[in-house]
């Protein structure tokens, strides 16, 4: 029985951690609304600049993209655009600034004129521009942005767009917006006291219920949960609201422009229609059709909020989780006596704390990226799009492993082994690893024993000598390899043909091929086992042979009786660090097969390589490397038990 | 009182004048040149010859506060280097690479800068077209054409001295000039290299890639010279078994090889007492006449993106591809420029070599600089193999390479 003073420091400790993780909640709630929000004003300034940009280039079509109707359509637009800071329309044809509204363009530098070199940058926008409507009509689809945005140091925003010619992109539309805020604040700062509803229900809980821990946790879910589920309402119907504004403000905008399209269609003295519907569009130029001069299509302005409105959801319901854990973790005790620890050994944690510090830096954030990057469809062409929009789950896993073709049939009905698979160069990998081990570990105790002849004359000179494969550098080794098994000039071919057999072409199958790098491997790991068997054999007692042999017993039962007990000792951990070191030998393939004949000779780690730099699919190549973690990650585990098991016998 | 204000006079005219020695010297630091970094994978006659050239530069241009430097970077490494340094804007200014990975560069953003702003159609001109195609990517010009590399037909003039001008009388005289069983071939190339079979493929008319962009292995033109190259193998049986570069090279030195199918890279190799000579491919009878078409390597020179000092680096670039320049480094550095007018010196006119690659790139074909066509090797290479060891018929080879490709290409460009 819990004495009246003890149960009241659970109350205590749950109330602390109540109030400690709704108010971190509430913090990070508060700023992830306002990154929300700021979102929704950039996409507001996106949205109406785009109308504009569109109504403008319309003029710039209409006009023919080239003369004088271009220059007096663009002056008439500017006159009635106060958001638009400059405009500049370049003509491909001769390099021309064809009209410009800017400051700088007067006198001399009036259009048109030739661009300066100072201008090139506008010059290749367009062409890039250029290149990215062609590239989305060869496709079929939209994977280069045809709009180009960029904010400028003044605050105001660049927008581009092309001016097509008879279904050719002939010129551009470079406009500068007047600088504007796309601030729209932090929002409803009066919800986040929904957060204060969790700390006032422990205030009133917490001396009546305190020497029952599970009901006061009850009590500090349940309030978390009402603070989150009122906040996030009160988020989404701010966001929805600044939603329903940005729409008021691009149909707005579409009136504005559509005046300023006409006078200036009427200023260039052309006779065009105007189709303000299709001027909200994406950075593809793909109609939006949610705003039209007539009205809002409310539905599908609701339709495309959703998306938002999903994500902060997630992220309001993240952060009531995190201050359940914390109020959970305080409740229970738990945070106090990590303090108690933390306060204990304060000394050796500042100590590891820079080592920390260098390991998370150096080792997690990359590791933790890397594994972002598995669950995107990250690759050459969308290196600089947000993750979230390349974003697809668990898709590049369930290809990698979900993909079970490793035999197929060839037309003519043999059978033929797809290479490419991943359960293939699994087994190849697992096959590599095994004969390498096994190599390595039976010519390395052969040598050991040998060396450890009583006696021996020149011990030293032969041991530094079988230590050298292992001292050089494993890509001079392997380039080495190499050349000696070159179909033509390779050492092992001449042997070969000295001994009266024919020259083998080593990399064109794959069983040979793969000796070739067995033999280079081999050679590389047979030192690494000398040196510790040749160690644990020096330190076996030699009075337990002595026995043995007063025993009566032979050379065979002595070996298998004193030295391989032994050995087990020290062999076990070198067998264990090799096959980790085997599995991801990269250099060894890489360098000696490549992969010949036809991959067949890859590694996994190999594979995932030439995935992202000869495919150039990023993601893809990422999730295969965290697959290969975790197949070590389970061999880890498995050789923790069995050192365990060795440390214990 | 008098002795410390001097003191102190003394003192202040001590720093004005340091001052005044300090800004003085100011501007004879801006004065140190620009210096412009060049990376190139050149060795041996062609660094020779290109170094030559830019200390001319150098020479002419130490006025105008210009110095180029150049760095030989090793060719294996070169592509990943540029790959990894440029973007970050640590790399050079100006790099020379084939055309192959400019796709790859372009695509990755912030290497290549785009120079169709500083040429016009006359600088242009100076070029083989087909180099300066190599060059362009989606319609944008991404560097000038230095020199380009192609196959052409090396013939041993002993054993043959005129070369086939149709594949018909390649077939026949090669037929002569085999004896397979003392190991003699009337031709011999590298064939199972999807590279140098290509030559025959363009040929045909067939390609890699269509006009959008999408893969197109097993088109029926690309079936067509892979029957063809099978029926010289099986039917004709003027080709050797697995014809490695190093058989090709020991045949030919032997002279037990009649005619080679190489670019410039072989005659380094040839041993030498052979009297070779060097003529285009020859047309092809199977494909109504039509020239057998190389693929064609050009050595771009490009401006980097991240570059501080892109005016002076393209006025070099310029330089380095106009006629003067070129000229030398197809004299002494044995290379074959891009610019045309190169081959009206009277000396590279005398120059074999030099004539007979310019003749055949006339009709060579720029290998594609696209980013995908890194997909395309390995199952090129597979699809050869399979075909050439007869373990598949040429339509479900290049199917089943066609299907990996289209595969890879549409994990890229989904999106």
């Amino acid at each position: 029985m819990a004495t009246p003073a003890g149960a009241l420091v659970h109350g205590r400790r749950f109330a602390a951690g109540v109030a400690v993780g709704v108010a971190a909640a509430g913090l990070l709630g508060a700023l992830a609304l306002r990154a929300a929000r700021d979102h929704e004003g950039l996409l507001r300034a996106e949205r109406t600049d785009v109308v504009t940009l569109r109504a403008l280039t319309g003029v710039v079509e209409a006009a023919g993209g080239t003369g004088d109707g271009v220059r007096k359509g663009v002056a008439a637009f500017a006159a009635q655009a106060p958001e638009l800071a400059a405009i500049r329309v370049v003509a491909f044809e001769g390099i021309s600034l064809e009209a410009s509204t800017a400051a700088a363009d007067t006198g001399d530098k009036a259009a048109p004129r030739r661009l300066d070199r100072e201008e090139k940058d506008i010059f290749d926008r367009g062409q890039r521009i250029r290149a990215a409507v062609e590239t989305n009509r060869q496709e079929g689809g939209a994977r280069k942005e045809e709009i180009e945005i960029r904010p400028l140091p003044s605050g105001g925003f660049g927008f581009a767009a092309p001016v097509e010619l008879g279904g050719n992109v002939a010129g551009l539309v470079d406009v500068v917006t007047a600088p504007v805020s796309t601030r729209l604040g932090f929002g409803p700062g009066a919800a986040l006291a929904f957060f204060l509803v969790p700390v006032a229900l422990m205030l009133l809980a917490w001396r009546p219920l305190g020497a029952h821990r599970h009901l006061l946790a009850a009590v500090a879910v349940a309030g978390v949960a009402a603070a989150a589920w009122l906040y996030g309402g009160a988020a989404v119907r701010t966001l929805r609201e600044d939603r329903s504004a940005t729409e008021a403000a691009v149909r707005e905008r579409m009136a504005s422009s559509g005046a300023a399209a006409t006078a200036a269609l009427s200023a260039a003295g052309i006779e065009a229609p105007l189709d303000p519907q299709a001027w909200d569009a994406d950075l593809f130029r793909r109609p939006l059709a949610i705003v039209a001069p007539s009205g809002i299509d409310a539905a599908k302005s609701a339709a495309s909020f959703e998306l938002e409105a999903g994500v902060l959801r997630r992220i309001v319901a993240g952060l009531a989780a995190l201050a359940v854990a914390i109020a959970l973790f305080a409740g229970y005790g738990q945070a106090a006596t990590l303090f108690g620890i933390l306060r204990k050994h304060r000394e050796a944690y500042a100590y590891v704390a820079p080592a920390m510090v260098g390991m998370s830096i150096l080792v997690f954030v990359p590791f933790l990226y890397g594994i972002m990057l598995s669950f995107t469809d990250s690759n050459l062409y969308n290196t600089n799009q947000p993750i979230s929009d390349i974003w697809i789950g668990l898709k590049n896993y369930s290809a990698i492993l979900g993909d079970f073709r490793v035999v197929t049939r060839a037309q003519d009905g043999s059978w033929m082994v797809n290479f490419d698979n991943f359960y293939y160069t699994f087994f190849f990998n697992v096959v590599w690893t095994i004969t390498n081990v096994a190599i390595g570990v039976s010519v390395g105790l052969v040598l050991a024993l040998i060396l450890n002849t009583k006696g021996l004359a020149l011990r030293p000179i032969y041991r530094v000598l079988l230590i050298f494969p292992w001292a050089m550098p494993n890509y001079i080794t392997a380039l080495i390899w190499k050349g000696m098994f070159h179909q033509q000039f390779g050492v092992v071919n001449q042997v070969l043909q000295i001994v009266g057999f024919h020259p083998i072409a080593w990399f064109d199958r794959p069983f040979t091929s793969f000796l070739t790098a067995l033999a280079t491997n081999g050679w590389l790991s047979f030192p690494f086992m000398m040196v510790i068997s040749l160690g644990a054999l020096q330190s076996i007692p030699s009075d337990l042979y002595e026995a043995a042999r007063v025993d009566g017993a032979t050379k065979w039962q002595q070996f298998r009786g004193i030295t391989l007990p032994s050995l087990r000792p020290a062999l076990i951990p070198a067998v264990i660090l090799s096959v980790i070191w085997t599995f991801n030998m990269f250099n060894i393939i890489y360098l000696v097969t490549g992969g010949e004949p036809g991959r067949s000779t890859e590694i996994l780690i190999t594979q995932s390589y030439k995935l992202a730099f000869e495919k150039y699919r990023y993601g893809y190549a990422a999730a295969y490397s965290t697959v290969i973690f975790a197949i070590l990650l389970m061999y880890g585990w498995f050789q923790n038990r069995v050192s365990r098991g060795t440390e214990a016998a | 009182m008098i002795i410390h204000r001097l003191a102190r006079l003394g003192r202040a005219i001590a720093v004005t004048s340091l001052l005044a020695f300090a800004s003085a010297a100011v501007p004879a630091l801006a004065q140190s040149p620009t210096e412009i970094v060049v990376w190139h994978a050149y060795r041996g006659e062609e660094k020779t010859a290109f170094e030559k050239v830019v200390a001319q530069y150098n020479e002419a241009n130490a006025a105008k506060g210009v110095k180029v430097t150049t760095l030989a970077v090793p060719y294996d490494a070169f592509a990943d280097k540029i790959s990894a340094a440029v973007p970050r804007g640590k790399g050079p200014d100006i790099f020379i690479y084939a055309q192959d990975r400019l796709g790859g560069w372009i695509e990755a953003g912030n290497t290549v800068e785009p120079i169709d702003f500083y040429i016009d159609k006359k600088d242009k001109d100076r070029f083989i077209p087909t180099t300066v195609d190599a060059l362009t990517y989606q319609g944008t010009l991404y560097g000038l054409p230095l020199n380009f590399k192609v196959i052409t037909l090396i013939y041993n003039k002993k054993l043959l001295p005129t070369p086939p001008k149709t594949s018909k009388e390649l077939v026949a005289a090669a037929k002569k000039l085999t004896d397979a069983k003392s190991g003699r071939f009337g031709l011999v190339y590298s064939y199972g290299d999807f590279y140098y079979h290509a030559a025959l493929m363009n040929g045909f008319g067939g390609r890699v890639f269509d006009a959008q962009r999408n893969p197109v292995l097993n088109n029926p033109d690309n079936v067509k010279a892979l029957d063809l190259l099978m029926r010289w193998l099986t039917v004709d049986g003027i080709l050797p078994a697995e014809p490695s570069t190093a058989l090709v090279t020991s045949l030919f030195n032997e002279g037990k090889a009649a005619m080679v199918f190489s670019g410039p890279w072989f005659l380094g190799e040839i041993a030498k007492g052979v009297d070779y000579g060097l003529a285009p491919l020859p047309t092809l009878d199977e494909a109504g006449g039509k020239p057998m078409r190389p693929w064609m390597t050009v050595e771009g020179v490009y401006v980097a993106a991240p570059s501080k000092n892109k005016d002076k680096a393209f006025a070099f670039v310029k330089y380095l591809t106009d006629t003067p320049a070129a000229t030398v480094l197809a004299l002494e550095g044995r290379q074959t420029p891009a610019n045309k007018a190169v081959y009206d010196d009277a000396k590279v006119k005398a120059d074999p070599v030099l004539e007979a690659f310019r003749k055949q790139v006339e009709v060579a074909v720029p290998m594609p600089n696209l980013p995908e066509m890194t997909m395309v090797w390995s199952p090129a290479t597979t699809a050869m193999n399979l075909v050439t060891k007869k373990a598949a018929t040429t339509k479900a080879a290049l199917d089943d390479a066609q299907k990996k490709v289209a595969a890879d290409v549409a994990g890229l460009r989904k999106h």
